[in-house]
């Protein structure tokens, strides 16, 4: 088997280096991070840029999707049949399209009457410099704020469903007895939920969220395609622009394992921690 | 419910009738949410041709059925995704093998691919295959489609291919060993016959996300599903009625398939004892 590979990845390198004569050329990669401009000094370039976009996003996104899909888990372990419906329907709807249709449609029909009504634009036009520049630290440039705005609540709701899946497993991994117990001592169910159930439950919810959160910056990518402009949108325009598409492509995806593998160590360590905490 | 023992169960018809609102005002948020549907495109001044659609789907001359570009397109996800579904299980048992394997190389290799697949997003990867590996290999989109959908969801596989293989108690291996048996041979006889139902359930559920990646392919215009509703769009501006039609096949699709799992998940004996 292993032979095999190895024959596949030697016929690989072989092709591209008889068939393809492809010159490589990795020089111009780091200028694309960083550039030197003569009157601003150093400034981050278009990967630059589209790598903190995308972070950003992250963030953001990560923050809106848990507000979306806690309350959405909570609807589906509701007790009102109502709370429940919306729930269910909510998160079937996202989990049964494709990602890609579902950020289409929110795109070409959400997207165009969202904006309006919170009237971004406006209201950038008339802030004063320093909200531009928190603005600019916290969203990125605010003259594409609405852009940003519109995948960024794209992706949360898109997320928010498998959020509130993982919220509602949490829930009701927590055992009858818990519920059982806090009727026996007289406390109502909400008190019960708020004091009892969900301290247990955040400790279950955390390591799948964490795991959540790395899909979220996977599935980040995708907002490229609504012309979000993060690191994939970067790398789009520069593998067309410069050309250098082997180069670009392969910076772009060890960009994202970088940040994905990284963080997905790092959250396993702080479980291994978690755990060994509570052990004691 | 999530208070089992919350408060001792109302009399019935109470109850009864609460579910009857709680019905009730799910249907009314439903409505209004279509309302406003209806109402923000009516400010865009929305020209809806719901009728316009059906054409696209499919259209009867005398007896015959001529498909639409929308059933041409969902025939060619389903081809999609039968071909990278057969080769996800390929690469899935593979790298499973491999990770098992003595080899230091191999799980190595193996625990390479898995960690890079799940730590890039899928349309990088679909870029990857069709901008640097296609070109090499003179492959045409429909192959590095298939080919990227396959690495993706192969890691995936792989991982519930060594779930299911590590579920077979050890006792199938010692008296595979015992009876002089190569470890081809308790792969072969033994152990994935066994594996393979426990592994059912999740593939399929694999087969259903399989399924929503494959709208991805749109990106480098393999003419699948979501292609030609783009292009429908762009030519007949019908974009909300294009759109829902095209998520409500996916919709179809994978709901379909979602309960197919839950049946055989039903049907299947969770460790069947048999020959295999």
């Amino acid at each position: 088997m292993l032979a095999v590979l190895f024959g596949l990845l030697g016929y690989v390198l072989h092709r591209a280096q008889s068939h393809f004569h492809y010159n490589w050329d990795w020089r111009l990669i780091p200028g694309y991070f960083v550039r030197h401009d003569p009157e601003r000094g150093w400034i981050l370039n278009l990967l630059g840029q589209g790598f903190l976009a995308t972070v950003r996003l992250a963030l953001w996104g990560g923050l809106l999707a848990a507000a979306i899909g806690g309350v959405m888990g909570l609807c589906r372990v509701s007790r009102s049949l109502f709370l429940r419906l919306l729930g269910r329907t909510y998160v079937e709807l996202v989990r049964n399209t494709p990602p890609l249709v579902f950020i289409f449609i929110f795109y070409f029909f959400l997207g165009g009457q969202l904006m309006p009504v919170l009237d971004v634009e406006n209201r950038i036009a008339e802030a004063s410099p320093e909200t531009l520049a928190v603005l600019a630290l916290l969203f990125g440039r605010p003259e594409l704020l609405p852009n940003f705005l519109s995948g960024l609540v794209c992706l949360a709701l898109f997320e928010g469903a498998y959020v509130a899946e993982i919220v509602r497993a949490g829930i009701e991994s927590i055992p009858r007895g818990q519920w059982e117990g806090a009727a026996a001592l007289g406390l109502p169910p909400r008190p019960t939920l708020a004091k009892i159930i969900l301290p247990q439950a955040l400790r279950a919810v955390v390591p799948p969220l964490a795991g959540q959160f790395i899909s979220l910056i996977k599935d980040s990518a995708l907002i490229s395609l609504i012309s979000i402009q993060e690191l994939t949108f970067a790398g789009t325009e520069l593998a067309v622009s410069s050309g250098r598409v082997f180069e670009v492509w392969l910076t772009v995806a060890a960009l994202y394992f970088l940040l994905c593998f990284g963080l997905a160590r790092l959250f396993r360590r702080l479980e291994g921690r978690l755990v060994r905490h509570r052990g004691r | 419910m999530s208070d089992p023992a919350g408060r001792r169960a109302p009399d019935d018809r109470r109850h009864r009738w609460r579910t009857a609102f709680d019905g009730l005002a799910f249907l009314a948020v439903l409505a209004g949410s279509g309302w406003l549907l209806f109402a923000g495109a009516g400010e865009l001044h929305y020209n809806w041709q719901w009728y316009r659609v059906a054409q696209y789907l499919g259209r009867f001359e005398g007896d015959e059925f001529w498909a639409g570009p929308l059933l041409h397109g969902l025939g060619v996800t389903l081809e999609l995704t039968g071909w990278s579904l057969s080769l996800t299980v390929a690469f899935g048992l593979a790298a499973a093998l491999l990770r098992r394997s003595a080899s230091w190389t191999g799980h190595a290799l193996a625990r390479v691919y898995v960690e890079i697949v799940r730590n890039t997003p899928m349309l990088v990867q679909l870029y990857l295959v069709y901008f640097v590996l296609a070109p090499i290999l003179d492959m045409d989109r429909f192959a590095a489609a298939v080919l990227a959908l396959a690495l993706f969801e192969g890691a995936f596989a792989a991982e519930i291919f060594r779930a299911g293989i590590e579920a077979i108690p050890r006792g199938q291996w010692e008296a595979g060993r015992a009876l002089g048996l190569s470890s081809y041979a308790i792969y072969r006889r033994v152990i994935l016959p066994q594996a393979i139902r426990l592994v059912l359930p999740p593939l399929t559920g694999l087969a259903v996300s399989l399924i929503k990646h494959s709208a991805l392919v749109s990106v480098i215009a393999v003419a699948d599903l979501t292609t030609e509703g783009r292009n429908l769009i762009a030519d007949t501006f019908m974009t909300f009625e294009l759109w829902f039609t095209v998520a409500a096949l996916y919709l179809a699709l994978t709901t379909g398939l979602s309960m197919l799992a839950g049946w055989l998940e039903r049907r299947l004996p969770l460790r069947g004892v048999g020959h295999g």
